[in-house]
């Protein structure tokens, strides 16, 4: 198996286009959650999400879930210095779940008006999944294997995943990877219609903690195997040191109540970097502020790393969850967190709960030194993901 | 892992269920003997598709499992259970699942959206919504057969199911899991239909699903499993295209690599994921000339017969495991059954320009 590098990142996130503002709002402990614009969202509980500001990329023809994927996936491949012989041989994983289901959704309601708007029928190249990876792929000459996901809100980090395996086997040197989701309306009405989204911004790990906030936006990173990576004198970010996947196979919606499935990814994670728990600094954890999420991850986490001993927060109390997008969104955090040895907070975070082990870094981002860290994302069906990250 | 020490994969298990065939591998077998299409329907204003009966999918299916799942996640369960029956693996011992999907569920996607505009915020239903994610169908199926490992939904225009069966091997193969249920699914909603009506998308489609396990040999060999067919590569690239669109390069990764990676200079005979969507069927007749020039082989596709779907690229990997035992190339739509030797090449090129090669011999 050969070591997996992360050499260029990118992000567009409710904080704006770029890792940089990404960061500055997480390690600000900035809430991004305000209330919603792009849809309309009267008669329902909730009315909050975290847009994207402005998104820079793409043609406005393009759907919003593509120009958020390009704005990511041009940053990373521009901060990683990837030549045009590179890309043309590069994998590209795709990790989504919307499309361009926003757009959909509007002539679907102009339809059931009675209306039909031109382009109705084309609205289906664009709506699938695949389609931000051929966009992608696409206006990015990336000409090496490529595949979509959709593992629900894990796909992000399925995504990156599945591209370190690609390289760790020998197929590829290179490859981008990462996750994207725009808000759309049938994601905001079904988690309303399922009374899981808090009428205020969430609060992962509270006691108080109602339910989570939608959000949106893309992260893409470049992996490079650690022998190309040197060759071309890459500047490296972190080592993507080891992941693991696994399956509940208990419930579409609810997780495995005892956190098996969640325990075992993370220990798949360990493993496959060779490390003991003790190596872990902190953990960028799923923390989608749901109770019963929230619960059963913090069960999971200290069933591996034993009550109180790692930090961890929930960088979705900042920017809410934005499903696909949300590993590998997370996984840039991570890196960050790695890189600066500063813990990004939990925000929102007011009272402890019993049943939470562990220090959940309330409101105020902490220095930590730290060589190791992990990601964890977990998605409807018991799709659940670690992503472990070293300091290089 | 280095190439050289990727473990070799066999198949152990097949479940298909279309307008066509239902069943697992004996089932297959005999129909590929005598091939025959299975009844249209009318979906859409024009399109017809071979779809398969209410009766027969009831009688495959746990009645509970009738009332609580969308119907493409009952085509997805049924056709997964035969498989690993006949494999007889033990979900236990470690069973990933890999499943390809073109459209996913927008039949309970679209029931959801209408019960808003029917009714408002009290019209939505909660059970509804997790079947508008497309992993809706691998999160009931995991349940249904007790996998436990990696799970992934593959998401790709035309070729999701040869792609799913590619990433399930090269799981297998890396040695990240013994065995894998990999294949593809897809049912024709009638909205999607009329809507590729009006894009001209002008191939037969169909619904349905084939499943298959995976196994490492070692591990097949060593329980004295039957082994149906042995893939020899699997290799996923892409061609420059438009989204949705049908590119001009023929130059070929991987059918390259995958010739590689079976040590093979040339296939016998080819499985082709051509339906009748004559511009994308042309660009898959020149990247095969452009990679194989003189050494082209006969070729077919059982789209014709049971329709577009992504369950048809996995058909096509068991059906060439067939092809690899018998030295039969069954006819497509019409013609006569061809005698060949060697190994197979099961080939599959998207809109969009997805590629997938696999590599099939008799083990």
């Amino acid at each position: 198996m050969r070591r997996v590098l992360v050499t260029g990142l990118g992000a567009v996130s409710p904080f704006g286009a770029g890792v940089k503002a990404f960061w500055a709002g997480l390690a600000a402990g900035t809430c991004a959650i305000r209330p919603l614009t792009l849809i309309a969202a009267e008669g329902f509980r909730c009315r909050i999400a975290a847009e994207v500001p402005e998104i820079a990329a793409g043609s406005r023809r393009r759907s919003r879930a593509d120009r958020l994927a390009l704005g990511a996936a041009v940053e990373a491949l521009e901060d990683a210095g990837l030549g045009a012989g590179e890309r043309a041989d590069a994998a590209l994983v795709v990790g989504a779940v919307g499309g361009g289901m926003l757009e959909a959704e509007s002539w679907y309601w102009a339809r059931a008006r009675g209306q039909r708007t031109p382009g109705w029928a084309a609205s289906l190249r664009s709506m699938l999944p695949a389609a931000t990876a051929e966009t992608l792929a696409h206006r990015l000459a990336l000409g090496g294997p490529r595949h979509t996901v959709v593992t629900a809100c894990s796909s992000g980090a399925v995504a990156l995943a599945e591209a370190a395996e690609l390289i760790a086997d020998g197929v590829v040197d290179c490859a981008v990877a990462g996750g994207v989701d725009a808000v759309t309306r049938l994601c905001f009405m079904g988690f309303n219609a399922l009374r899981l989204l808090d009428p205020e911004p969430c609060r992962p790990f509270d006691r108080e903690r109602r339910g989570m906030s939608i959000g949106e936006g893309a992260a893409f990173v470049v992996l490079e195997a650690a022998e190309h990576a040197r060759a071309r004198g890459a500047r490296v970010y972190a080592e993507l040191a080891g992941h693991g996947m696994t399956t509940d196979a208990h419930h579409v919606t609810a997780p495995q109540p005892d956190g098996e499935g969640m325990a075992r990814a993370m220990g798949a994670a360990l493993a496959a970097a060779g490390l003991t728990p003790n190596a872990i600094g902190y953990v960028n954890a799923h923390g989608t502020a749901t109770p019963q999420n929230d619960r059963i991850e913090a069960r999971a986490i200290t069933r591996v790393f034993g009550p109180g001993r790692v930090l961890v927060s929930s960088s979705k109390s900042m920017i809410g969850h934005t499903m696909a997008a949300a590993g590998s969104l997370e996984a840039v955090a991570t890196i960050q967190a790695l890189i600066h040895e500063t813990v990004p907070p939990t925000a929102n975070f007011t009272t402890p709960d019993p049943d939470v082990d562990f220090d959940c870094v309330p409101r105020v981002a902490r220095e930590a030194a730290m060589e190791h860290a992990i990601s964890n994302s977990f998605g409807f069906g018991g799709q659940n993901v670690t992503l472990l990250f070293r300091r290089v | 892992m280095s190439q050289s020490q990727r473990r070799a994969v066999v198949i152990t298990g097949v479940g298909v269920v279309n307008a066509a065939v239902v069943g697992a591998s004996a089932a297959l077998e005999a129909w590929l003997q005598h091939p025959r299409t299975g009844a249209r329907a009318p979906a859409g204003r024009a399109r017809p598709v071979l779809r398969l009966s209410k009766e027969m999918l009831g009688a495959l299916i746990d009645p509970d499992e009738g009332r609580r799942l969308a119907r493409v996640c009952q085509l997805t369960i049924a056709a997964a259970r035969l498989a690993v029956a006949e494999a007889g693996v033990d979900p236990a011992r470690g069973l990933g699942l890999v499943v390809g999907s073109e459209l996913g569920d927008f039949t309970s996607t679209i029931a959801f959206a209408d019960g808003y505009l029917a009714r408002g915020p009290a019209g939505l239903s909660p059970l509804l919504f997790p079947s508008t994610v497309m992993n809706t169908m691998a999160a009931t199926t995991a349940i249904a057969v007790a996998s436990r490992e990696l799970s992934l939904t593959i998401n790709v225009p035309t070729i999701a199911g040869e792609l799913a069966i590619a990433r399930g091997v090269a799981a297998v193969a890396s040695g990240r899991v013994d065995a894998v249920l990999a294949g593809g699914v897809d049912e024709l909603d009638p909205l999607v239909a009329e809507m590729l009506d009006a894009l001209g998308d002008e191939g037969v489609r169909g619904e349905g699903a084939t499943f298959l396990v995976l196994e490492a040999e070692s591990t097949a060999r060593a329980r004295r499993a039957t082994v149906l067919g042995r893939l020899a590569g699997a290799a996923w690239r892409s061609l420059p295209a438009r989204p949705w669109g049908v590119g001009r390069r023929v130059a070929s990764g991987a059918i390259d690599e995958v010739l590689r990676r079976a040590a093979r200079p040339a296939p016998g005979w080819i499985y082709a994921s051509a339906s009748g969507d004559t511009p994308r069927d042309a660009w898959e007749a020149r990247v095969l000339s452009a990679a194989l020039g003189s050494r082209r082989a006969p070729a077919v596709s059982l789209a014709g017969l049971v329709g577009q779907h992504a369950g048809l690229g996995a058909l096509h990997v068991a059906a060439a495991a067939w092809t690899a035992r018998s030295g039969v190339l069954p006819a497509g739509s019409g013609g006569e059954p061809t005698r060949v030797s060697g190994c197979g090449l099961v080939h599959g090129l998207g809109r969009g320009g997805g590629q997938a090669a696999l590599v099939v011999e008799a083990a």
